[in-house]
């Protein structure tokens, strides 16, 4: 088998892995080694779905011993299996990484045998890619749960971020969908990975030269749709991890219907795009705006809403909070507006300590006002007027009801509904409905819906 | 201290350098104006104003960047960035952010809500943004063992790709040609140059073809057709980059 080849199937074979991220430390270069690292983290192409590819991501085999029912690479699924040497591993990399199309390499691999081999062939790689090719750019590598904590740390010091995916949401869904893995093999490097790094930051600021042990901290990530879990238990979740093991990452992923089995939705079943986008809203909500989880979902309603983003839906339900005087109000408040990111709150604290803001000046430094104009005041007057249908309106969130166009033939075009529209939208188009009528059906009822709630 | 003045109906001419700017906002400190317009070489044939010539003086023109310096570095930073743009209105727009800078103080640089200092930010934050994709999206090709890419940005991005590139290539030569603009950076023997630059037609070789083939099978196995969103994949990388991009140039075949 040839490397293009090779190349080919591992990689088709690591695309459902959802982190490709390159960010959380900051390297300059230095002569007689390839590479650095940018904090912000560098994209370097973006496939027709729309992701971007930052690393090169592949499996170092999928040969896998492993037969979770979720997976392509199962024991049982009938696929090509491949596995690269470290050396062509290595070798790819670097050609890769000096034509500018990567920023570093993505390493996971299958179960090749058991989790201690694969994670120590796993090593040579990364130890050839750094200590003989002198490597300096952005590697991620996947822990294998089960695998020895001092193989772990072995892998910790070659890479810049760790990852172990919790994969499922809840034990129990573990149990009967991945029975080989257990929970407490995943967290127990979790736990690992968490106090090392740490313990290694301390070390790094007394020492300059102290090894670092996964500058970038850890990731994981957690498939939506494929088990009975609700967004809140979720977004619990999601704290929980954040603060116990202070991980830098939750990502999700929709599940995608790969193999037939009796215990996961059918083959024909729609991802939950829309709703793997709302988590991820909400996961922004939790790191970057200061909300809690508890906030974002209750008992009664554990789901995030479709129609409306986690912020609005907050702001819909906390009506005494408005309105926030932008001239006066702290960060924490201003982001707490429907609208007003973290860039603008921090543009607004700046600007205003020169000049009282208006709708002018707003809109100059370049608050998307659309939403946050029925939040604020400016000099304690409220810069817009308008009914409440007008305020529903505008709060809809347009990604629900998005439909496309797809083209059949040269000249013929049939109106579709986008893949990330409400399930709602998607289930009127399959009895028939033209895909511009339901959403604007299914518009008008969310329209209707929330005026009555606000 | 502010400076009265008043908006009069002359326009600047200039060589186009940037000691050149500097010296038309000396110009106007003297005669206590703002011009309607700053108008490089080459342009300005139907302008309506009065057309005055400001002749390049490297002695104004240390005057004013001391100035700036004085100023910080954010205030420097944005007027040099800003400089790089290809917009023409630029030299009115910075300069009339240098004179709101040195009449309200360094912190003026903070007053997005200001027409003047938000329409400069404006035009740095485009200049950096620009610089950011090609960060991203440009493209070497390994000939006669030296990297060569080939960009067509709107602005004069060179100077904010060096130290990115010269970091993360640091023992490698490379050169990259803007066919805008025709400049190219050339890195050699761990020297920088700016370079102006007609063509950049370099042979064809077979092993960086099949390089950029196993990008491309690499860059299609990544692609989950169910989630297929052409706009998204627009959002971040526009059409305007694709003529550069290895994988995007050609429609692929499937091997």
């Amino acid at each position: 088998m040839d490397l293009a080849e090779k190349l080919e199937i591992l990689a088709d074979s690591a695309k459902y892995d959802v982190a490709c991220t390159s960010s959380g430390v900051e390297r300059a270069g230095k002569h007689g080694s390839l590479g650095s690292c940018a904090q912000a983290g560098i994209c370097h192409a973006f496939t027709p779905d729309g992701r971007c590819v930052s690393l090169l991501k592949v499996l170092y085999s999928n040969a896998c011993s492993y037969d979770c029912s979720y997976c392509v690479n199962r024991r049982s699924n009938d696929r090509p299996r491949a596995t690269f040497t470290p050396q062509e591993l290595a070798e790819l990399t670097i050609g890769f990484y000096r034509r500018n199309y990567i920023e570093g390499l993505f390493l996971s691999s299958a179960v090749l045998g058991t989790p201690d081999r694969t994670m120590e062939l796993m090593i040579e790689a990364l130890r050839i890619l750094r200590e003989e090719f002198h490597f300096n750019g952005y590697i991620h590598a996947k822990t294998i749960p089960g695998a020895d904590p001092l193989l772990v740390q072995r892998i910790g010091l070659l890479a810049d971020r760790l990852s172990v995916n919790i994969e499922l949401p809840s034990e129990v869904s573990l149990n009967q969908l991945a029975p080989d893995k257990k929970k407490t093999a995943i967290l127990r490097p979790m736990g690992q990975i968490a106090v090392q790094s740490a313990q290694s930051k301390k070390e790094l600021a007394v020492y300059k030269n102290a090894p670092a042990f996964a500058p970038a901290g850890q990731s994981t990530q957690m498939i939506i749709g494929a088990t009975p879990e609700t967004d809140r238990h979720i977004m619990d979740l999601t704290e929980g991890l954040y603060k116990k093991y202070a991980l830098k990452r939750v990502f999700y992923s929709a599940y995608l219907p790969v193999v037939e089995d009796r215990r996961l939705p059918a083959l024909n079943f729609q991802p939950p795009l829309l709703r793997e986008h709302r988590l991820y809203q909400a996961d922004w909500l939790l790191r970057y705006y200061g909300f809690h989880a508890s906030e974002l979902l209750t008992e009664e309603e554990p789901n995030f809403d479709p129609y409306l983003d986690p912020k609005c839906t907050w702001a819909v339900r906390h009506p005494a909070f408005f309105p926030v005087e932008v001239n006066t109000a702290s960060k924490e408040e201003l982001l707490r507006v429907p609208g007003i990111g973290p860039k603008s709150a921090l543009r607004i604290l700046a600007a205003r300590r020169m000049q009282k803001l208006g709708m002018p000046e707003l809109k100059r430094i370049g608050v998307v006002l659309k939403r946050a104009q029925y939040f604020i005041t400016c000099n304690g007057h409220a810069p817009a007027h308008a009914t409440r249908a007008e305020i529903a309106g505008a709060l809809l969130d347009p990604k629900a009801f998005s439909v496309g166009v797809r083209q059949l033939s040269l000249d013929e075009f049939v109106p579709e509904a986008l893949p990330d529209a409400a399930p709602a939208v998607h289930r009127l188009a399959a009895h028939g409905v033209a895909a511009p009528a339901a959403a604007r059906m299914v518009r008008e009822e969310a329209l209707s819906c929330l005026t009555r709630r606000m | 201290m502010p400076y009265p003045a008043h908006v009069s109906d002359t326009a600047y001419c200039y060589d186009g350098s940037f000691t050149g700017f500097l010296c038309c906002v000396f110009e106007s400190y003297t005669r206590r104006e703002i011009p309607s317009a700053v108008l490089g070489p080459g342009e300005g044939q139907t302008t309506l104003f009065g057309l005055k010539s400001i002749p390049t003086d490297p002695a104004h023109a240390k005057r004013v960047a001391d100035g700036l310096t004085r100023l910080g570095p954010m205030v420097k930073e944005r007027v040099m960035i800003g400089f790089l743009s290809t917009e023409e209105e630029k030299d009115l727009i910075l300069l009339r952010f240098v004179r709101c800078c040195f009449d309200k103080g360094p912190r003026a640089v903070q007053m997005l809500g200001d027409p003047d200092v938000s329409a400069a930010f404006a035009l740095e934050r485009s200049i950096r943004n620009e610089a950011c994709h090609f960060t991203e999206l440009l493209r070497f090709e390994e000939r006669d063992g030296m990297l060569g890419a080939i960009i067509h940005p709107k602005n004069n991005v060179l100077p904010m790709l060096r130290g990115h590139f010269c970091s993360r290539l640091p023992d490698e030569d490379f050169l990259i040609f803007d066919a805008t603009h025709g400049t190219a950076l050339l890195r050699q023997h761990g020297r920088v140059q700016y370079l102006a630059m007609e063509h950049y037609n370099p042979a064809s070789d077979a092993d960086e073809l099949n390089w950029q083939d196993l990008w491309k099978r690499f860059f299609h196995a990544l692609t989950i057709e169910e989630r297929r969103n052409a706009k998204a994949q627009m959002n971040h990388a526009p059409k305007r980059f694709w003529q550069d991009m290895t994988e995007m140039r050609e429609p692929y075949a499937g091997l």
